[in-house]
C-alpha cells in the first residue's frame, strides 16, 4: 500500500538529463556527425536554389538573353535533387539516431526498474513505475518519431537560411535575426502559460479516463448497485472539464499564433525595407533583395512547426527526465552467492520496521532445518509476510540476521530462494514464456513435467494452443487457482533449494484451495520450505508450526503437541475446526 | 445508424460553428496566399524602382494583410475548437450512457474495446470538424493561387495547376506502403510498452522467483524488434520524403525556369516572376494537405463505424416495467450454459447455501441471477414472487435482488462513497462490523474518509473483499446473492463474518451464498448441492456433512 504523499522515484534535473543526452551522442560520434553533415547539406542545397532565383532576377534586370537560363536551371535542378534526397536521408538519420538512443534508454530503464530495491519499490508504488516504463516511454517515442526530425531539420534550415541571407549581404543576415527576439518573446509568453494549462488538461484527461475505465470494467457492479446515473454524472462532469480546459488552452494557443504572425510580419517588413535601402545604395542587386525575401518567407512553415511542437519537445523532455531519474536510483547490491543443495535457515534476533518508527518484528529467532517444512501461523498483521520476505532476502532486517546455508539471505543470488508472494500474476504472452521465467532454457517437455507435478497438466493440454496459448492480459483467461498452479510450476522449474510460500492459496476459492495445497506440497517436496498458512490444514501437514503474534513468536512445535498445549494455536485450530464441526456453530 | 450517419450528425449538429469557422479559415488561407503575391509586388514597385512612397504603402498593405490573416485564424480556429471539443464530449456521453444502459447492450466487444471506443474513437470522429475547414482552406488557397497564376499567364498557370496534382498523385502511390509500415511499427511499439507494464505489474512475483534478468532479456528482445520496425518505417518515410521533396523541388524549379524564360522574353514582368516563384512554393502546402486528407477521413470513418456499432447495439434485456412483487426467489428447470435443469427456491427470510462441485456451475448461477443475461440464452424460469425476472424493470429488480459478484469492483473515492447511501449511519456501521470491514476502516486514520485509488488498488485483496461485502450488506436488499465472499480473509475473520452476515440478514430478508466455506455453510438454513449442472443433494450443512462423503470432501478440510 502506498501513501500518496510518500516520496516517488526521483526525477533527473535538466542538467543531468542533458548530460546523459550528451554522453549518449558522444558515444555515437560517427553517427551523430554524419546526421549533422547530411542535415546541413540538405539545408544548404535548398538555400542555394533560392539564391539562384535571385541571380535569375538580376539577369532579368540586366536584360540578359534567355540562354542564361541554362546554367541557372542546371544549378537549381541539381540543388533541388540534392536538397530532396538530403532531406529524406537526414530525416531518416535523425530518426535512426533517436530511435536507437531511445531503445537503449528504455531497455536500461526497464532493467533498472526490475532490479530496484524492494524498499524503494514499496515506497514508490507500482503506479509511478508503470507510468515511467509505459506512458513516459511512449511520449518520448512519439516525439522521436513525429517531432524531433521536423524540429531538427527546421533548426538547420533556419540557421542556414540566415547564413544564406548574410551571403547575399551581411546586413541581410543581421536583419534576418531581427525576427528572432520576437519569436523568443512569443515562446516565452506562451510556454509558462501553456505548460500549467497542459498539465491541468492531462490531469483532467486522466481523471476522465479513470471514470471511464472504472465504469466500463466495473459494469457488473454498476448495474448491480444501480449506479448508472451516478457514474454517468461523474463521466459527464470529468468529460466536460476536459472540454472546457481544452478550449481555454487552445484559445491561448491562438494568441501565441498571433504573436508568431507578428514576428513574421516584422521580419518580412524589415527584410524588404533593408532590401529597399541596400538596393538604393547599390549594395545589392534587386535579385538579392528578392531572394532574401523569398528565403525568409519560406521559413514561415518550418519555424511554425518548430515552435508549435515545442510543447511536445518539452513534454518529451519531462518524460526523459523521469526515465533518467530511474537510472539515477542506486542499484540494489548485486547478490551472487549460491547455496549448497542442502541449506538450513537461521534467523537470529531479527527486528524490522517499514517506516523506521513502528516496529513490526520484535526480535525473531528461528531455525529451519534442511528439508524441513515449517508453517508460519498467526492472524492478519502478525508479521508473517514480513518475516517471509526477510528470509527470502527481499528485505534487510533492521537488527539481527537472517542466514541461509550460513550466508546472509540478502547476499544470495535472487534465484536461490524462491518466494511466492500473495500477488499472483499471469505474464502476458504465450504460456510457455510465462513458465520459462522460472528457467529460461527449459524445454517444452520439462515445462509439461513441471505442470503435471502441480496438477496443471490436464487443463494446459486442453488449452486451444497448448503451451503456445496466449495468456494474461488480453489472452486466455485463467482462474485464480490456475494462476496459482502456474506460480508453483515456475518454482518447480527454478528448482531452488529453499522455497517460501506466502498465502499462495488464498484467492483460489475454497474448492480450488485444496488442489493448490496438494500442488504446493508437490512443488516443495525435498526443499527447505516455509509456508505462511491461513488454512490450518497446511499447518497441520507441516513438520513444525510457528505461531506469530504482534511481531513475536509466541509458540512453536508440532501440530499435535501445540493443539494439546491449549495455547494460541489451539485457539486458532478450534476456530478452524468450528468450520467443520457439525452443529457446533451457534446462530 | 451507420458510420457515415454518425459523421453526418457531427456536422449537422455543429453546423453554425463549423460554417463560421470554415469560412474564416478559408479567408485565412486567402491571406496566406496573398503574402507571396505581395512580396512580388513590393520588390517590383518599391525595391526595384527605389520608390519610398510605394514602400510605405506596401508596408501598410502587408500590415493589413497580416492583421486579417491572424484575426481570421484566431476566431475561426476557436469556433472550430469549441465545436470539436463539444462534439467529443457529446459523443462520449452518448457512448457511456449506451454502454452503461441498465438493460445491457448486445456486443461482441470486450470492456477494453468499449473503453477505447469511448475514448479515442469518439475523439477521432470529432476531428472531422477539424478536417473539413482544413480541406476548405486548402481548396480556397489552391483556387486563389490558380486564379492569380492564370491571370499572370495562362500557360504558366496551367503548368502549375496540372503539374502539382500530377506530382502529388504520383506520390500517393507510396501512401499505402507508408501507412502499413507505420502501423506495423505502432503495433510493435505497443507490444513493447504492454510487455514493460505487464512485467512491472508482475514485479513482486518476478522478484520472488529471481527472474528479473530473464524478464529484462525478454523485454530487450521485444524492444529490439520494435526498434527494427521503427527503423523500417523511418526508412520508408525518409525515402518518401526524399522522393516528394525532390519532385516538388523539381516542379518548383521547372515553374521558376519557365517563368524566368517568359520574363527574359518579356512576356511577364519582374514582380510577376517573383510572385510566380513564391506561389509555386506556397501551393505545395495546400496541395500536400489535400493529398493526405483522404487517409484522415478514412480514419475518422473507421472510428465512426465503431462508434455506430455501439450506439446502434440492441439491448440485451427486453423492455420491461413491471414492479417487483414480494415473494420467494424461484428457479424452475433452468438450463443455461453448464446448468442443466436447476430447480431452486429461496423463501423470504431464508438463508440458503449453494455448493457447486464444478466452479462453472456456481459462476453460471451467479451470472443468471445478476439479471444481465439475455432471456434468449436460457430456458426455464427465474421468478421473483410470481413475476419472471426478464419482465421486471431492471432497476427495480436489482434493488430487490442484489448480486455481489466474486470479482468485485470498487471505485475511486472515499470508503464512505463506495459504501453507497445506506438507510442510516447505524445500518452502515452494522454492515461494516458484520463484514469485519470495520477493521479496514479503523486501521486507517482517515477512517471512512480514506480515499481509494483507481479500482481500490490501494487496498489488499482481503480488504477489498470485506469492503465489497459491507457494501452489499449496507444495501439491505430483500434478496442478496453472495459468491465466495470470504476467500481472501483468514479463518478467524471468516468465522466472524459468517456470524455477522447471518445476524444481519434476519427478518424477511433472503440470502443465497454460493460457497464451499464451511464457516458460511454452517450458518445457513439449508444447503443445495449443484453437480453436473443440476441439484443433486439438499439438506442442512450438519446432516450433509455426516451422511454425504462427496460433500464432506468438497467442503470439509
Amino acid at each position: 500500500m502506498t501513501d500518496a504523499s510518500s516520496a516517488l522515484l526521483p526525477v533527473a534535473s535538466a542538467g543531468a538529463t542533458w548530460a546523459l543526452l550528451g554522453r549518449e551522442l558522444r558515444g555515437r560520434l560517427p553517427a551523430t556527425a554524419a546526421t549533422l553533415a547530411v542535415g546541413l547539406l540538405a539545408a544548404g542545397a535548398s538555400v542555394l536554389s533560392i539564391y539562384q532565383l535571385g541571380v535569375l532576377v538580376d539577369e532579368l534586370r540586366a536584360d540578359s538573353p534567355p540562354a542564361v537560363l541554362v546554367p541557372i536551371g542546371a544549378t537549381i535542378a541539381a540543388t533541388a535533387v540534392v536538397a530532396g534526397i538530403g532531406t529524406g536521408l537526414s530525416t531518416y538519420l535523425i530518426s535512426r539516431l533517436g530511435e536507437q538512443l531511445l531503445a537503449d534508454l528504455r531497455e536500461r530503464t526497464v532493467a533498472r526498474v526490475l532490479a530496484l530495491p524492494v524498499t524503494t519499490l514499496e515506497r514508490a508504488g507500482t503506479g509511478d513505475l508503470l507510468a515511467r516504463v509505459g506512458a513516459d516511454v511512449a511520449t518520448i517515442k512519439k516525439a522521436v518519431t513525429d517531432v524531433v526530425p521536423t524540429v531538427l531539420s527546421s533548426v538547420l534550415l533556419s540557421v542556414l537560411t540566415v547564413v544564406g541571407m548574410a551571403g547575399i549581404d551581411w546586413r541581410f543576415g543581421l536583419v534576418g535575426l531581427v525576427a528572432v527576439p520576437l519569436y523568443v518573446v512569443a515562446l516565452r509568453w506562451y510556454l509558462p502559460r501553456s505548460a500549467p494549462a497542459y498539465a491541468r488538461e492531462r490531469v483532467a484527461e486522466s481523471d476522465r479516463s479513470q471514470h471511464l475505465v472504472e465504469s466500463m470494467l466495473g459494469r457488473t457492479t454498476v448495474h448491480a448497485y444501480r449506479l448508472e446515473a451516478q457514474r454517468l454524472a461523474g463521466i459527464d462532469e470529468a468529460s466536460a472539464r476536459v472540454r472546457d480546459i481544452s478550449v481555454s488552452v487552445f484559445a491561448l494557443f491562438t494568441r501565441f499564433v498571433g504573436r508568431v504572425n507578428r514576428a513574421e510580419f516584422v521580419g518580412l517588413t524589415a527584410i524588404v525595407v533593408a532590401g529597399y535601402l541596400l538596393v538604393r545604395d547599390g549594395a545589392v542587386q534587386v535579385g538579392g533583395a528578392a531572394a532574401a525575401a523569398l528565403l525568409f518567407h519560406r521559413l514561415f512553415t518550418p519555424i511554425g512547426s518548430m515552435l508549435f511542437s515545442f510543447d511536445d519537445v518539452q513534454e518529451a523532455g519531462a518524460a526523459l527526465a523521469r526515465l533518467v531519474g530511474v537510472l539515477d536510483v542506486a542499484d540494489a547490491p548485486v547478490a551472487t552467492a549460491v547455496l549448497p543443495a542442502v541449506s538450513a535457515i537461521e534467523v537470529d534476533g531479527v527486528r524490522f520496521s517499514y517506516d523506521g518508527r513502528t516496529e513490526v518484528l520484535h526480535g525473531i529467532d528461528l531455525r529451519v532445518a534442511p528439508g524441513e517444512r515449517v508453517a508460519l501461523v498467526g492472524s492478519t498483521g502478525a508479521g508473517k509476510s514480513t518475516l517471509a520476505a526477510i528470509m527470502a532476502g527481499l528485505l534487510t532486517p533492521a537488527a539481527g540476521s537472517a542466514r541461509i546455508g550460513g550466508i546472509p539471505a540478502v547476499e544470495l543470488r535472487r534465484d536461490q530462494v524462491v518466494i511466492i508472494s500473495q500477488e499472483t500474476h499471469v505474464f502476458a504472452g504465450p504460456l510457455l514464456e510465462d513458465l520459462r521465467l522460472g528457467r529460461p532454457d527449459a524445454t517444452g517437455e520439462q515445462v509439461m513435467v513441471a505442470l503435471r507435478t502441480v496438477g496443471a497438466g490436464d487443463w494446459v493440454a486442453a488449452l486451444p494452443d497448448g503451451l503456445a496459448t496466449e495468456v494474461g492480459a488480453g489472452g486466455h483467461d485463467l482462474t485464480a487457482a490456475q494462476a496459482g498452479q502456474l506460480a508453483l510450476a515456475r518454482v518447480v522449474l527454478a528448482d531452488p533449494p529453499v522455497a517460501i510460500l506466502d498465502e499462495a492459496t488464498a484467492e483460489a476459492g475454497s474448492l480450488g484451495a485444496r488442489d493448490l495445497e496438494a500442488a504446493a506440497a508437490a512443488a516443495t517436496a525435498g526443499r527447505t520450505t516455509v509456508i505462511v498458512a491461513h488454512r490450518l490444514t497446511q499447518a497441520a501437514a507441516a513438520d513444525r508450526v510457528v505461531v506469530l503474534e504482534h511481531g513475536r513468536i509466541v509458540e512453536q512445535g508440532g501440530h499435535v503437541e501445540l493443539v494439546a498445549a491449549g495455547g494460541r494455536y489451539a485457539q486458532l485450530w478450534a476456530a478452524w475446526q468450528s468450520r467443520v464441526q457439525v452443529g457446533e456453530v451457534e446462530r | 445508424m451507420a458510420g457515415s450517419s454518425v459523421l453526418l450528425r457531427s456536422v449537422t449538429r455543429n453546423l453554425r460553428r463549423l460554417a463560421i469557422g470554415t469560412g474564416l479559415i478559408s479567408l485565412h488561407q486567402v491571406c496566406e496566399a496573398g503574402v507571396p503575391i505581395l512580396i512580388g509586388v513590393g520588390i517590383d514597385r518599391a525595391v526595384a524602382p527605389g520608390d519610398l512612397v510605394a514602400l510605405v504603402w506596401w508596408v501598410v498593405a502587408l500590415a493589413l494583410l497580416f492583421t486579417a490573416l491572424t484575426l481570421c485564424y484566431r476566431f475561426g480556429a476557436r469556433q472550430l475548437m469549441v465545436a470539436l471539443a463539444e462534439e467529443g464530449y457529446r459523443l462520449r456521453d452518448e457512448l457511456a450512457a449506451k454502454i452503461l444502459d441498465p438493460r445491457g447492450i448486445r456486443t461482441e466487444k470486450r470492456a477494453g474495446e468499449l473503453l477505447s471506443i469511448s475514448s479515442s474513437d469518439a475523439d477521432n470522429v470529432s476531428y472531422l470538424l477539424d478536417y473539413i475547414p482544413r480541406i476548405a482552406g486548402a481548396v480556397t488557397a489552391t483556387v486563389v493561387s490558380a486564379v492569380t497564376l492564370l491571370l499572370i499567364d495562362v500557360t504558366l498557370g496551367l503548368a502549375v495547376l496540372l503539374g502539382t496534382p500530377l506530382v502529388l498523385v504520383g506520390l500517393q502511390f507510396a501512401a499505402p506502403l507508408i501507412t502499413r509500415r507505420v502501423e506495423d511499427q505502432q503495433e510493435v511499439a505497443g507490444q513493447a510498452t504492454a510487455l514493460a507494464t505487464d512485467l512491472v505489474q508482475g514485479l513482486r512475483p518476478l522478484r520472488g522467483l529471481g527472474a528479473e534478468p530473464a524478464a529484462a532479456r525478454r523485454y530487450r528482445a521485444v524492444s529490439r524488434a520494435s526498434l527494427a520496425a521503427a527503423l523500417r518505417a523511418a526508412r520508408t518515410q525518409g525515402g518518401y520524403l526524399a522522393a516528394s521533396t525532390t519532385c516538388s523541388g523539381l516542379l518548383a524549379c521547372a515553374v521558376a525556369l519557365l517563368a524566368g524564360w517568359f520574363a527574359l522574353t518579356g512576356r511577364i514582368g519582374l514582380g510577376e516572376l517573383i510572385t510566380v516563384i513564391g506561389l509555386a512554393q506556397f501551393l505545395l502546402e495546400p496541395m500536400a494537405l489535400l493529398a493526405i486528407v483522404p487517409s484522415w477521413v478514412a480514419e475518422a470513418r473507421a472510428s465512426a463505424n465503431r462508434v455506430a456499432l455501439v450506439l446502434d447495439a440492441e439491448s440485451v434485456l427486453p423492455p420491461a416495467s413491471a414492479p417487483v412483487p414480494p415473494g420467494p426467489l424461484h428457479l424452475a428447470d433452468v438450463r443455461y450454459g453448464p446448468l442443466a435443469g436447476v430447480d431452486l427456491t429461496v423463501a423470504p427470510g431464508e438463508f440458503v447455501g449453494v455448493v457447486a462441485y464444478r466452479l462453472a456451475d456456481g459462476e453460471a448461477l451467479v451470472r443468471l441471477l445478476s439479471g444481465r443475461v439475455d432471456p434468449a440464452e436460457y430456458t426455464g424460469t427465474v421468478r421473483l414472487g410470481d413475476t419472471e425476472l426478464p419482465t421486471l424493470d431492471p432497476a427495480y429488480a436489482r434493488a430487490h435482488l442484489l448480486v455481489e459478484p466474486h470479482r468485485t469492483d470498487l471505485f475511486t473515492g472515499t470508503v464512505a462513497a463506495n459504501l453507497g447511501v445506506p438507510r442510516s449511519v447505524e445500518v452502515r456501521a452494522a454492515a461494516l462490523t458484520a463484514s469485519a470491514a470495520d477493521q479496514v476502516v479503523d486501521e486507517h486514520p482517515d477512517g471512512l474518509d480514506l480515499v481509494l485509488t483507481e479500482r481500490g488498488a490501494s487496498l489488499s485483496g482481503g480488504q477489498r473483499q470485506r469492503l465489497a461485502l459491507a457494501r452489499a450488506l449496507a444495501a439491505q436488499a430483500p434478496v442478496l446473492v453472495l459468491h465466495d465472499p470470504t476467500t481472501a480473509v483468514d479463518a478467524v475473520t471468516e468465522h466472524a463474518i459468517a456470524q455477522g452476515v447471518r445476524a444481519l440478514r434476519g427478518g424477511d430478508r433472503s440470502t443465497l451464498v454460493i460457497t464451499s466455506s464451511p464457516a458460511l455453510l454452517a450458518v445457513t438454513d439449508r444447503v443445495v448441492v449443484l453437480d453436473e449442472g443440476r441439484v443433486t443433494a439438499e439438506g442442512r450443512h450438519a446432516e450433509l456433512s455426516e451422511v454425504d462423503a462427496v460433500y464432506c470432501l468438497a467442503v470439509l478440510r
